[in-house]
């Protein structure tokens, strides 16, 4: 018994150690003993073990669209993806960042209650979903509840944003966060896009700092999908986010902090801090262009 | 390091003999958490989710708090509230807001005047002595003026 113990021990000891370096150095290099030690501790010291990996977080492009309806602009058909395209995504990679570009058209003329229009970028989102296998985000159950608010924006929104959560845990569980990456990253593209073409359109303040406002986001889009970068299908889409990112990287920000109050009895923080932004008109058209390139790529694969 | 090491052990045989206990730990939280992102609030689209083994550990991503938006943030681990803390420091580390100071409260909202680059810390709860999946959920409504 005890023999057994030790060769159990003998086993599984460099498993653990392995399994913890493992979540530490994801560069696909072969650490040897004393790195995986090293690694070790710093995961240990760092206290930062996720499932799945690191956590990011990308601002959902129904934000974008809301802001949008809110300054009064009116709606734009010819900003979205057209409908005729979605069934020319023939890979995993383009459809996923299509279903996140769909998922956001989605969002847009649900905020503008274009009922006819929502049931078509709802069957475009249905089918890419069930393509990449995730109908559990769009089963019945969620199409019968779309189509009972289709007409009801506060409801659509509401059942986008849970149904792309589902779609979300559900690849994270089966270790696709590769597609769920794709999926948000596809998302925040198109509001990005959405914002920018309405500023050209008619320039408004809020809307322009809606698109100063994207530092964090594309900083988290770029460190999402580099962990796959070793795949070629990436290899364009992240270097065009890196110059956007860099462009981003030129704009000034100036944050100033504030002590926020609390509520305790509504449960509810004032955040008072805020951030000053300045953007020029340079750096602005250098995002329209950039992010007019990537959308463009994205949505008409075949033709790029 | 002892102990460090003997609840990796543990972890990591717990993993392999359940292959699928982690995810479905984390489902049936994730259910429970999603009630506190009331109908009012638009979900992000995400879903945050961290295996902590131990108090020491901390799960954490940074975000962007767009201005004239209410935020709630909903933390759960375990199949009972408060068992997460959660705390909100912004870019120069100022802590912005921590459940710990309103008994582990399972949920928060947070109304955002100008947009502010955060990040948000989870981390469980030590006198409660557990280890097991973290969830965190945000949702979103626009703010009335």
């Amino acid at each position: 018994m005890v023999q057994q113990i030790k060769k159990f021990s003998l086993l599984f000891t460099p498993l653990c150690l392995l399994l913890l370096a493992s979540c530490g150095n994801n560069d696909g290099k072969t650490a040897n003993p004393e790195e995986i030690q090293e690694d070790t501790n710093k995961v240990v010291s760092s206290g930062v073990l996720n499932i799945g990996g690191e956590l990011f977080s990308i601002p959902s492009p129904l934000q974008t669209a809301m802001l949008i309806q809110k300054t009064g602009s009116a709606y734009d058909k010819s900003i979205l993806n057209t409908k005729e395209n979605m069934n020319q995504y023939a890979t995993d990679f383009s459809k996923a960042l299509n279903l996140g570009i769909y998922g956001a058209d989605l969002g847009y003329v649900s905020m503008y209650n274009k009922t006819q229009d929502a049931i078509s970028y709802l069957a475009g989102v249905k089918k890419l979903s069930d393509d990449l296998g995730l109908s559990g985000a769009f089963d019945t159950q969620t199409m019968e509840r779309f189509n009972k608010n289709i007409s009801n924006k506060d409801s659509m929104m509401m059942l986008v944003g849970l149904a792309y959560r589902s779609g979300d845990a559900f690849l994270k569980n089966n270790k696709r966060s590769d597609i769920s990456g794709l999926i948000l990253a596809g998302g925040w593209i198109e509001s990005l896009y959405f914002a920018l073409q309405v500023n050209k359109a008619k320039e408004n303040e809020d809307v322009k700092r809606r698109v100063a406002d994207q530092k964090q986001a594309i900083t988290s889009i770029i460190k999402l999908l580099s962990q796959n970068e070793a795949k070629p299908e990436y290899t364009d889409i992240i270097k065009e986010l890196k110059e956007l990112g860099k462009v981003y990287d030129s704009i000034q920000y100036k944050y100033v902090y504030e002590m926020p109050e609390t509520d305790v009895a509504a449960k509810i923080t004032t955040i008072n801090s805020h951030t000053d932004v300045s953007i020029s008109k340079e750096q602005l058209d250098k995002i329209i262009e950039k992010v007019e390139s990537i959308r463009k790529k994205i949505v008409n694969p075949v033709k790029a | 390091m002892k102990k460090i090491f003997a609840t990796c052990f543990l972890s990591v045989l717990f993993l392999l003999a359940n292959p699928f206990k982690g995810s479905a730990q984390c489902d049936t939280i994730a259910s429970l958490c999603a009630k506190h992102i009331i109908t009012s609030f638009i979900s992000d689209g995400q879903q945050y989710r961290s295996l902590l083994l131990n108090p020491e550990e901390t799960a954490e991503f940074k975000t962007t708090f767009f201005g004239e938006t209410v935020y709630r943030i909903a933390a759960c681990s375990g199949l009972t509230d408060g068992n997460l803390i959660f705390s909100i420091y912004d870019q120069e580390r100022n802590l912005l807001f921590t459940n710990k100071d309103y008994k582990n409260s399972a949920y928060w909202d947070f109304k955002v005047k100008s947009t502010v680059e955060v990040t948000i810390e989870a981390k469980l709860d030590p006198s409660n002595n557990g280890s097991g999946c973290a969830v965190l959920l945000i949702g979103f409504k626009q703010s009335k003026k």
